[in-house]
């Protein structure tokens, strides 16, 4: 046990010479903020493809395009919005 | 652009039409597959109280991920630490081997990191429906919404809820095809200003190569992020 405290005793010492200054992780920061850039796009681009193929098995041109992108639209601003709470929140 | 084509490498193989043959983006998956096993069986054959560099290096990636994983999902999410772990690792690994003169960046294919998220998002659902049955549906219906908003909101949710894979996998083929893109103009730059002007654009790439490690690194990161959140949602339901 003698080479832990041993061991211990230089980590203190080699601590309090270096004062090692810990960088602010804001990693999870920048994540956060990378994620809502595709975030908006990528909603509007699924909703209007699901709502192009749609239209092509029931044969109602663009009726379900126009409904789905708003839907897509409006479910982009909401992922956005709910991304940017989870950075307030941290 | 030539770095981004895939090509074949050895002879062609197919099964009932579907091509299988292997190509430089299978070796280069290999390479990086290998590298990770050997990396955690260098640091992980003798193991030391006191760790030595490469056993330190295993501790960090294993720590750095662990309290990622405690901190966005939370202890019910422990069982699932192998496979953030790999996921992270394995993009990280691409990632940084696409830096490298001639080597062939594989995340830089749509249809690689669309595979990948697509194994997130129905593993997540899988995961999703046998932890909380039929009630895993809720999350398409949060609580306290007025009756007539009711079916606009469970339509956006479900639009969100299906534009997860492709918003995480086309965030990482768009970084990683957008910044070798880059480098490669600016080098362009190099070459065609010559020796009088060419140093302003070189300093730029050196710049840019800085930025790229750092870009390689965070997707590989918020990829892993994501997962963890998505398994969060899965596994914690609260609405």
């Amino acid at each position: 046990m003698s080479e832990f405290d041993d061991l211990k005793k230089k980590i203190e010492l080699s601590k309090n010479k270096y004062k090692i200054i810990t960088p602010k992780n804001n990693n999870s920061t920048i994540g956060t903020a990378l994620r809502i850039s595709t975030e908006l796009v990528a909603a509007v681009f699924v909703a209007s493809l699901i709502g192009h193929y749609i239209d092509k098995w029931l044969g109602t041109k663009p009726v379900f395009l126009i409904i789905l992108l708003l839907v897509g639209i409006a479910a982009g601003i909401f992922n956005v919005v709910r991304s940017a709470k989870m950075i307030n929140k941290d | 652009m030539h770095q981004f084509e895939v090509h074949k490498i050895g002879p062609s193989f197919s099964i009932n039409g579907v091509d299988l043959s292997f190509t430089n983006s299978s070796l280069f998956m290999l390479i990086g597959s290998l590298l990770i096993i050997t990396f955690f069986i260098a640091g992980t054959r003798k193991a030391n109280i006191v760790p030595n560099k490469i056993q330190l290096l295993n501790e960090i990636a294993f720590n750095f991920i662990s309290k990622m994983i405690s901190e966005t999902a939370g202890p019910k999410a422990r069982p699932y630490f192998p496979f953030i772990l790999t996921i992270f690792l394995f993009i990280l690994t691409l990632n940084m081997i696409g830096l490298l003169p001639y080597a062939f960046t594989v995340t830089s294919q749509i249809i690689i990191t669309f595979f990948l998220a697509v194994v997130i998002f129905i593993g997540v659902t899988i995961v999703g429906f046998v932890k909380n049955g039929i009630g895993f549906l809720k999350i398409f219906a949060p609580s306290g919404v007025p009756i007539f908003l009711f079916p606009i909101i469970v339509a956006i949710e479900i639009i969100s809820f299906l534009s997860r894979p492709v918003s995480l996998s086309v965030r990482l083929f768009a970084n990683m095809l957008a910044g070798h893109t880059m480098l490669k103009v600016f080098g362009g730059f190099v070459v065609s200003l010559g020796i009088v002007g060419g140093w302003l654009p070189l300093s730029f790439s050196v710049a840019l190569t800085a930025l790229e490690i750092l870009v390689a690194f965070l997707q590989a990161y918020v990829f892993a992020v994501l997962s963890c959140i998505y398994l969060n949602d899965a596994l914690n339901m609260h609405h």
